[in-house]
């Protein structure tokens, strides 16, 4: 049997949406689908045969001369790598618009957002049929995107799938998941990309995955997380919560304090993690070069990262190099990891008597640009307080589509405890047995 | 946060910004800050474990093995008979 997709296809569908950075030339592979299928990963996935640029123009010209552990796997299952969907730029973004290579446009209203930071990944998923996206979050970069463009955004705990060819945004909290179309590709991909891996130590002290032997019962509701969202939003979410009840999923109210402190302790950690991670771009390993090989060191790596670096980079090196400053390491870096700590005791209280928590992903539906362009970058980051708190404890989370408004999708995002991701696929497959996703069209 | 403070962090993250660059990271990073001084308000815990998992150290084992070829490594460099040319140090 062969796949209706093809080359041309594929390059029509990038013109119009952009959710390529990089894309194949040649579909011969795809000649036995099934069992072969198609599948894309994030352009900071290394992969042989790709550029692999992280959204960012200090990385054009970069060819991995390796696959990334999730690639490989995914690979020997038959599966045949499509392209490399564009994010924003080190996964620096919610909207998708910091890449330095275009910005992919939402399936659902083109003048709107896919999400960021994997928002060409959600695309994808969005808009081609039987097609799974490899991407990667840090403080919502699945969830976010996937909310937008109506997709099942799934990440799992950290840990859980090795980072081995991730080009690093932060590493205590950066973790590759899946975007997909049903509940039925988690079941089938998880295992795939999941387990211990030698070169990601992280990866090595997993439990064995369990994919069911679970049913919720009941979640738990922060009122926190309740406030200040668009009013269709939450009209959205309260709807679902009666449908969950119907499902014998049974929601309670709760109090959970520590989500006012998650998207600060948040934003250092990430912001110190990354202003040392991207010291390692300073136009001699990777990608782009510098200019005069004749001046200091300070001056090569200064100009080269300085003309490369997108505003949004530049912002947060200068954040995260001040907050680990002497002086301030105290006062924010220690603090943070304090509270994250804070924020793990927390939720696995409210685990103690409910089986999940439960939120919307997003306080709003996929903006469109010409609102992202007023928005400063504190209400930027602030728009991340709901898809924060998870990622920040390394708890696995899934986004699932529950409502629409104006034809824009909207989602809901139920947290598990650490390693428990089939409490996730259990109400995946039972909110999605039910619940009817609107897809912007297919082409294969 | 005044602009000779965001010059000296510039400085320590190898950036150099113009004036213009200055003037607006130096207001964004005042929001910034401003906003994560919620931080002061959250109680101390004491632990201030790295990875929000505990995480073991994983040894390989010490056996002879190619991963990567060198020279593919070396593709994406700037080489000159065979070494990897860089700025100057001093």
């Amino acid at each position: 049997m062969s796949c209706h997709l093809t080359v041309e296809k594929l390059v029509t569908l990038n013109e119009r949406y952009h959710p390529f950075s990089d894309l194949t030339k040649d579909l011969s592979d795809l000649t036995d689908y099934p069992p072969k299928f198609h599948f894309s990963a994030k352009d900071n996935i290394c992969a042989l045969g790709f550029q692999a640029r992280a959204g960012s123009k200090i990385l054009d010209g970069y060819r991995p001369p390796f696959d990334a552990t999730v690639v490989r796997k995914m690979r020997e299952a038959d599966g045949i790598l499509i392209g490399k969907t564009n994010m924003d730029e080190f996964g620096f973004g919610t909207f998708c618009t910091n890449s330095a290579f275009g910005v992919p446009l939402n399936p659902h209203d083109v003048e709107r957002s896919c999400g960021g930071s994997s928002g060409g990944a959600a695309a994808i998923a969005a808009l081609l049929e039987k097609h799974v996206s490899l991407a990667e979050s840090t403080g919502g970069s699945i969830s976010c995107p996937a909310s937008f463009c109506g997709v099942i955004g799934f990440t799992p705990t950290y840990g859980r799938v090795s980072r081995y060819g991730l080009i690093d945004y932060a590493n205590s909290l950066d973790k590759i998941g899946l975007i997909v179309r049903a509940p039925s590709d988690l079941r089938r991909f998880l295992p795939i990309i999941s387990g211990p891996d030698k070169k990601d130590p992280t990866s090595c002290v997993q439990p064995r995955l369990e994919l069911d032997g679970f049913k919720v019962k009941s979640v738990a509701v922060p009122e926190e997380a309740l406030r200040n969202l668009d009013p269709a939003v939450l009209q959205a979410f309260e709807a679902a919560l009666g449908k969950l009840k119907e499902q014998g999923i049974e929601a309670h109210r709760v109090s959970m304090p520590s989500l006012g402190f998650a998207l600060a302790a948040y934003y250092v950690l990430a912001t110190s993690e990354a202003s040392t991670n991207l010291a390692r771009y300073k136009g001699m390993l990777f990608g782009v070069r510098g200019g005069h090989i004749d001046q200091s060191f300070n001056d090569y790596f200064s100009e080269v990262r300085s003309a490369n670096f997108g505003k949004e980079a530049k912002r947060r090196v200068l954040l995260g190099t001040y907050t680990r400053m002497v002086g301030f390491r105290d006062r924010y870096y220690l603090k943070a990891l304090a509270v994250r700590q804070l924020i793990i005791k927390e939720y696995q209280g409210l685990m103690e008597r409910d089986d999940a928590v439960l939120t919307p992903t997003m306080p709003f539906i996929a903006p469109r640009f010409t609102e992202i362009a007023k928005m400063k970058p504190l209400e930027v980051y602030q728009a991340d307080f709901l898809t924060v708190p998870p990622n920040l404890t390394g708890m696995p989370h899934i986004s699932l589509p529950c409502g629409y408004h104006d034809g824009m999708p909207i989602g809901m995002q139920f947290v598990a405890p650490h390693w428990e991701e089939r409490r996730l696929l259990d109400v995946a497959d039972r909110w999605c047995g039910e619940f009817k996703i609107r897809f912007p069209g297919a082409i294969a | 946060m005044d602009l000779e403070e965001v010059k000296g962090v510039a400085w320590n993250a190898r950036l150099k910004l113009t004036e213009e660059e200055m003037q607006e990271f130096a207001k964004d990073l005042e929001d910034v800050l401003s906003y994560f001084s919620v931080l002061d308000k959250a109680p101390d815990t004491g632990k201030h474990d790295f990875n929000p998992v505990p995480i073991s150290n994983v040894l390989r084992d010490d056996e002879v093995a190619r991963d990567v070829d060198a020279g593919s490594l070396r593709d994406s460099m700037d080489t000159y008979q065979d070494m990897v040319r860089g700025p100057r140090l001093t």
